[in-house]
């Protein structure tokens, strides 16, 4: 069969106005179902024809997806709530403005109108070999072509692998695991709610996934604790372009202080591994310090345990320590 | 001649000579509404719909008209207006969201038409390049700002780049240079007209105060 | 008095179609009974087409036919065909399938099964010159032409040529091409302080905003094709010859091109696919290029890998210049940019002493053409950092280096036969952009740390052709008082095809609100052209034009004597009337004229033409004739000299040494490219060609697999040009303005500089931050910075390709 990346191939489109009728129509199709968001991932598959549903459930009709509500003295937004609208929010930007500069971060405004939330969550990886439709590990085959010896792989992970080298792209997770969130699905057999930090999964437990989503399921929304709000916040996205790229490395930190000392702090990390990265060891290291340089560089310093580099991304190593370091100093990026 | 075997056991087309070209048009909007995008006659025009899924038949709102149209299940906002509705000043520069060239606005919000379902946009109000100027004739005051600074080379983004002005103005009508620019940036310039563009987006904030 | 046009902002007069979408670029069209055509690509970088079977494909309903390059006119090797049997690159078109509508093509192409025969693949010049090497060619690795014969060769190094280079410099054996002018050993031998590097300069894919879509169609024997080009008349021209056509069977409507960058310059090989598909089915084609298969059609600058050695005396004067170029050729025809590159050089430098080295190596990578400045840009880009290292090394200031080695006015030669040029004032232009930039300022802020960013300031000198000459004008003043010029040349968003036709229209005092461009459509009676590259156009054809309207005013004031006495001389026009020096009120309107030129005939409406012009301006003004008062001729004026525009490019940068990230702060680029016709569209030239040469020094990619021979950089996010946010918010410019004394008008195009400009002043302003440190290639990414600021190992290796 010849290749060819043009034009949508059919599918069926329902748009379910009640997220029973969605998740009735996913159980329905099983493999052959596909949930759609914003679309700026899942277009990208069917126009190159790589992916093909049968049909498409289009999410945008159910009204119970949208919005940001209270929830007990934090705050719940619904997957389908767009970037623009969580970054606009009041409660985001004054309470969880590491959600807000994470966001704003996502692409372009266009995107940031359409793109939701939970999208942003749940797009798949950017490898451009997975992408290019070869028949990798994780679309099913018996190879990583780029691990490959002479492979092109300068924006793929330095920790994490496990035959995949493929990096998470979204620039939101690694904030949400900052902040302490959790992911709300929904399944045919009901509800479950799973921290941000596991709701993202390697290779090593899914070649295939890159979250806990089984068939079926949609993540309906994500909860915010007040643990964190209004916290010492950093966000740092480093891009070769300063719209529509992805991370080649981006950090999410969030600090509760208190007189000049690091009470707790939760650091999270993207576009490094084949999920965004939660750096305990980081928070170990600098709890209960003061905010200084030498906590910073001890935090910096214990980044990278365990990185491993791939042929042409060694770069990522220094970067990723002295983006973690540059969050821990206390001062705004 | 090639020494390769081309099995195609048919001959090609049997289109006579006779002219099929009663002229060729630059597409106006109405002019060839029955569209050429997708109309296998039978083939994916007669694939049976499931039950409970969109219909195919549905009205539009395009730069304040009603627009009944004949829309795919998988049909992109930006092949609708372009080649069944006749509004091809709209462009397709990737058709992967990422130049903006396709930017229109739907209530008043920009977004890429070629990654918007058309079924997605029903009950919207969808503007278009073409739905900018008065209905006597005068320019919108982006427009016309560009007009007065010479504004875009080739030009193939200026729709798009305009529509995403549009929408920055009529939100923030005093914006600074930095938000004029981050208001911009999902939309590429290959001609790197970027500072005339700026210029532009200046003097159409300017304009829009002015008639405000 | 009319208004004046020369020097003065007018907004073209196709802008306002452009702001309401009525721009009508080649996919805006529809014929009656269009079916769309779409492509089937090679997934090898290198095969031989074995067996198609479209049985499947054909049998769908909806699928009108096939096309393959057995129903195309063959072209000669090196050539490139719009469809091949063994292609040569991945995405190389194979064959294509029309149906009624897209979706039904794209099913169908799908349909199709090809048998590929893999063939042995060279995607790295130097890995093909190496013994034992894979050719791209199955004649060969590269292309020889000599006095005596052209034909392609295998060409191999010893393997000692290898061996013995050290790693990360270029190995450098037999070259191709050499030349030397004095003695570079003496040079050196002079020299109080010598560079020696290695360099590479990526190749990059142009990535025009518009796609090369075509729409065609055939009517009474003759082919109507609708698309995206930079030149109208040479467009046709081409058409005409690839298809075995007469001129006058082809008309090509291209008012609109959405970008081209030399990538478009007479059209491109794939824009005959719907031409030969809609002859062979009868019926109008239409072909919309994605962008996914513009990345592999739509051409690309060449990439290279090189070797300089540069010696300077001690008050900075270069006293040698060795340069080696190993050029990657892509797979098709015959590219200059390395020659281009080494006359450049010797332009920009001056040297004392110069030896150039080269080879062009075939390989299976997208086809290669001009971008922008070709050869020229990218040199500089490489060089100019080098300049700064010699200058740092010296003592001696940027600008005063680059001053003593630049030309002094109308002192310049460039290449190896030493040509002068017609005129050069770039000394000034480096003045004035150091003054307007407040080098003495800014310099002071070279290597300053503000928090973790450092920041460098930089300097870019960039010449580039800026004209030609011998082409045709053609206008006509009508009987109802306007002026008709008709331009043969394309809108390729320079403006150009409007601001040249103001010369004509100021020569005969005319109010610009009084004339009308006729353009973009061959049916228009368009005159002979130069292609619209090499920044040509807006010497050639202010030139032309001026030489139109002159003979036009000739003949204004012959009539005016035979209808009001006097001799001709004593007649002069303005506000569209001709009239008595002495006496205004005694005269005619240019209405009148128009008329009286008609009811006289011969020369006065085209009946009689000169005998220099084109046989297509022949045509043209044939199909004029007897409509009003004529002004054609060729352009005569001569010269002697090449002709080339300069721009100094200043920036300032800051790179964030914990990152590498780098923001451009500042730009200001200073020209030297004669009268300045249309100021707002200069600037537009200056920057634009500058962002583009951010793009190429800083962000651009070009990535290919090297084991499967497959590009990556096919999406815009991965090709990666410059958006609105990764160029400075505002940016300045000047021109020197000093006119270029070979041509009536003075002007001298201005495409091309920019590009050299923007792109050295970024990749000498980096080395400049991060104290001196060349990193000697392009792109300068965030990765590749931090590398080096961290004393890391850089990602890839500096002779690596395609990554």
């Amino acid at each position: 069969m010849a290749v060819i990346r043009d034009m949508i191939p059919a599918f069926e489109l329902f748009q379910p106005t009640t997220l029973q009728d969605a998740l009735a129509l996913l159980a329905e199709y099983g493999d052959e179902g596909w949930a759609l968001a914003g679309g700026l991932d899942s277009f990208d598959w069917f126009k190159d024809r790589v992916k093909r549903p049968t049909a498409v459930v289009d999410l945008a009709g159910i009204e119970s997806l949208r919005g940001v509500r209270p929830w007990g003295d934090g705050i719940e937004i619904g997957a389908m709530t767009t970037l623009t609208d969580v970054i606009e929010n009041e409660d985001v930007q004054s309470r969880y403005g590491l959600l807000r500069e994470a966001a704003s971060h996502v692409a372009t405004p266009q995107i940031r109108n359409a793109g939701t939330l939970g999208g942003n969550l749940c797009q798949d990886t950017r490898c451009w070999y997975y992408r290019s439709g070869w028949p990798c590990y994780r679309a099913g085959g018996n190879t990583c072509y780029a691990s490959a010896r002479e492979a092109m792989n300068r924006e793929h992970c330095v920790m994490g692998a496990r035959r995949c080298v493929a990096v998470n792209p979204s620039d939101v997770a690694p904030a949400l695991i900052a902040l302490d969130a959790q992911m709300v699905i929904a399944g045919r057999r009901g509800e479950r709610v799973v921290d941000a930090e596991d709701f993202f999964i390697g290779p090593a437990i899914d070649i295939t996934r890159m979250t806990v989503l089984k068939p079926g399921e949609v993540l309906t929304s994500v909860r915010i604790p007040p643990d964190y709000a209004g916290a010492t916040f950093y966000f740092e996205k480093v891009r070769d372009r300063q719209s529509w790229d992805f991370a080649l490395a981006a950090v999410a930190t969030a600090m509760v202080t208190s007189g000049g000392n690091i009470q707790r702090a939760r650091v999270a990390v993207n576009g490094v591994a084949p999920y965004p990265v939660r750096l305990e060891n980081v928070e170990r290291v600098v709890a209960g310090r003061p905010v200084s340089e030498e906590t910073a560089e001890a935090g910096g310093a214990v980044a990278t345990d365990g990185a491993k580099p791939l042929r042409h991304n060694d770069y990522k190593v220094a970067l990723l320590e002295n983006l973690v370091r540059r969050s821990l100093r206390g001062t705004e990026a | 001649m090639h020494d390769v075997e081309i099995l195609t056991d048919r001959e090609p087309s049997g289109y006579s000579r006779r002219s099929f070209i009663k002229g060729v048009i630059a597409a106006g909007a109405g002019a060839y509404a029955a569209g050429y995008m997708f109309r296998a006659p039978g083939g994916l025009a007669a694939l049976p719909s499931a039950q409970g899924s969109v219909e195919r038949l549905i009205t539009l709102n395009v730069n304040g008209q009603r627009r009944p149209v004949d829309v795919l299940k998988q049909e992109t906002l930006a092949l609708t207006l372009r080649y069944k509705l006749g509004l091809t000043g709209t462009k397709l520069g990737c058709d992967r969201a990422e130049c903006g060239a396709c930017t229109v606005l739907l209530d008043g919000v920009p977004h890429y038409g070629c990654s918007t379902l058309t079924h997605q946009v029903r009950g919207r109000q969808i503007t278009t390049i073409e739905g900018l100027e008065a209905a006597d004739g005068t320019l919108h005051p982006v427009q016309q700002a560009v007009v007065a600074e010479g504004g875009f080379q080739c030009a193939f983004c200026a729709p798009g780049f305009i529509m995403s002005m549009v929408a920055l103005t009529a939100s923030n009508p005093n914006p600074s240079r930095e938000e004029a620019a981050q208001a911009l940036s999902g939309n590429l310039c290959r001609c790197g007209d970027y500072n005339k563009i700026l210029n532009s987006a200046m003097r159409a904030a300017e304009y829009v105060r002015q008639r405000a | 008095m009319a208004e004046q046009l020369i020097g003065v902002d007018i907004a073209p007069p196709d802008l306002v179609a452009k702001v309401t979408g009525r721009a009508k670029y080649a996919e805006d069209f529809r014929a009656e009974g269009m079916v769309f055509a779409k492509l089937l690509i090679s997934p090898m970088p290198h095969a031989r087409v074995r067996r198609i079977d479209a049985r499947r494909a054909l049998a769908m309903e909806g699928v009108v036919g096939i096309l393959t390059a057995d129903d195309i006119t063959p072209v000669d090797a090196p050539g490139e065909a719009c469809l091949t049997m063994e292609p040569l690159y991945q995405g190389e078109p194979i064959l294509a399938i029309a149906a009624v509508d897209e979706t039904t093509a794209a099913n169908a192409i799908e349909a199709v099964n090809v048998d590929l025969q893999p063939l042995p693949f060279a995607l790295d010049p130097l890995q093909s010159l190496r013994p034992g090497g894979a050719d791209a060619r199955t004649e060969g690795n590269t292309y020889v032409r000599t006095q005596e014969s052209r034909d392609f060769q295998s060409l191999k190094w010893p393997r000692s040529v290898f061996d013995d280079a050290p790693p990360g410099t270029l190995p450098m054996g037999e070259p191709q091409t050499e030349w030397t002018i004095g003695d570079v050993d003496a040079g050196f031998a002079d020299a109080a302080v010598v560079i020696e590097e290695t360099l590479s300069h990526q190749s990059l894919t142009h990535h025009p905003m518009e796609p090369r879509s075509t729409m065609a169609y055939w009517q009474n024997g003759k082919l109507y094709i609708h698309t995206s080009t930079q030149s109208v008349a040479r467009t046709q021209a081409a058409i005409a010859a690839q298809m075995d056509l007469e001129l006058d069977d082809v008309v090509l409507i291209g008012e609109y091109c959405g970008g081209g960058f030399g990538s478009k310059i007479t059209g491109s090989p794939i824009m005959l696919v719907p031409a030969f598909f809609s002859r062979k089915l009868g019926r109008p084609v239409m072909m919309r290029i994605n962008r996914y298969e513009e990345h592999y059609v739509g051409r690309a600058r060449p990439g290279f890998q090189a070797w300089t050695k540069m010696g300077f005396r001690s008050d900075g004067r270069m006293t040698a210049l060795d340069l080696y170029i190993v050029q990657d050729h892509g797979p098709y025809g015959l590219s200059g940019d390395h020659n281009s590159a080494a006359s450049t050089a010797s332009l920009t430098y001056q040297p004392e002493n110069m030896r150039f080295r080269g080879v062009t190596v075939y390989t299976n990578t997208p086809p290669r053409a001009a971008q922008r400045a070709p050869g020229g840009g990218a040199i500089v880009a490489m060089l100019e950092p080098l300049i700064d290292k010699a200058a740092r090394e010296l003592g001696v200031d940027r600008v005063d280096i680059r001053m003593i080695n630049a030309p002094a006015d109308n002192e310049a030669w460039m290449g190896a036969n030493q040509r002068p040029l017609t005129s050069n004032f770039v000394r000034r232009a480096i003045r004035i952009g150091a003054d307007q930039f407040d080098w003495a300022a800014k310099r002071q802020l070279s290597g300053q740390r503000q928090g973790t960013k450092a920041t460098g300031v930089g300097i870019g000198v960039s010449p580039y052709s800026g004209g030609s000459s011998g082409f045709d004008g053609l206008i006509v003043i009508r009987p109802d008082g306007r002026l008709y010029i008709h331009q043969g040349i394309g809108n390729l968003g320079t403006h150009s095809f409007a601001d040249t036709a103001r010369v004509a229209a100021e020569i005969l005092g005319m109010n610009w609100r009084d004339c009308q461009v006729i353009w973009g459509d061959t049916s228009q009676h368009l005159p002979w052209s130069s292609v619209q590259a090499g920044s040509q156009t807006t010497h050639a054809h202010t030139r032309a034009n001026h030489a139109a309207a002159m003979d036009a005013l000739a003949k204004l004031q012959q009539i005016a004597a035979m209808d009001l006495g006097g001799s001709p001389s004593d007649y002069m026009v303005d506000e569209g009337r001709v009239f008595r020096r002495a006496n205004r009120s005694r005269g005619l309107s240019f209405a009148r004229a128009a008329e009286r030129a008609i009811e006289l005939g011969g020369r006065f409406d085209g009946h009689e033409l000169p005998e220099d012009i084109h046989v297509m301006t022949v045509g043209s003004a044939t199909g004029l004739a007897g409509q009003g008062l004529m002004g054609v001729a060729k352009d005569n004026y001569g010269g002697e000299g090449a002709i080339q525009s300069w721009v100094v490019g200043f920036a300032r940068v800051e790179v964030d040494v914990e990152t590498g990230h780098v923001e451009l702060k500042e730009y200001l680029g200073s020209a030297d490219c004669g009268v300045v016709l249309h100021p707002r569209s200069l600037a537009a030239q200056i920057h634009g060609g500058a962002i583009q040469g951010f793009g190429m020094a800083r962000s651009q990619k070009w990535v290919m697999d090297p084991k499967w021979g497959a590009g990556f950089a096919n999406r815009f996010y991965t090709a990666r040009p410059p958006g609105i946010l990764d160029v400075p918010l505002e940016m300045d410019w000047v021109a020197v303005g000093e006119p270029d004394p070979q041509s009536p008008v003075g002007a001298r195009g201005i495409g091309e500089p920019p590009l050299g400009a923007g792109a050295a002043a970024i990749t000498s302003a980096i080395a400049d931050a991060l104290g001196g440190q060349c990193l000697c290639r392009t792109p300068l990414t965030t990765d590749v910075i931090l590398a080096a600021l961290e004393g890391r190992e850089q990602p890839f290796s500096i002779l690596d390709a395609h990554v």
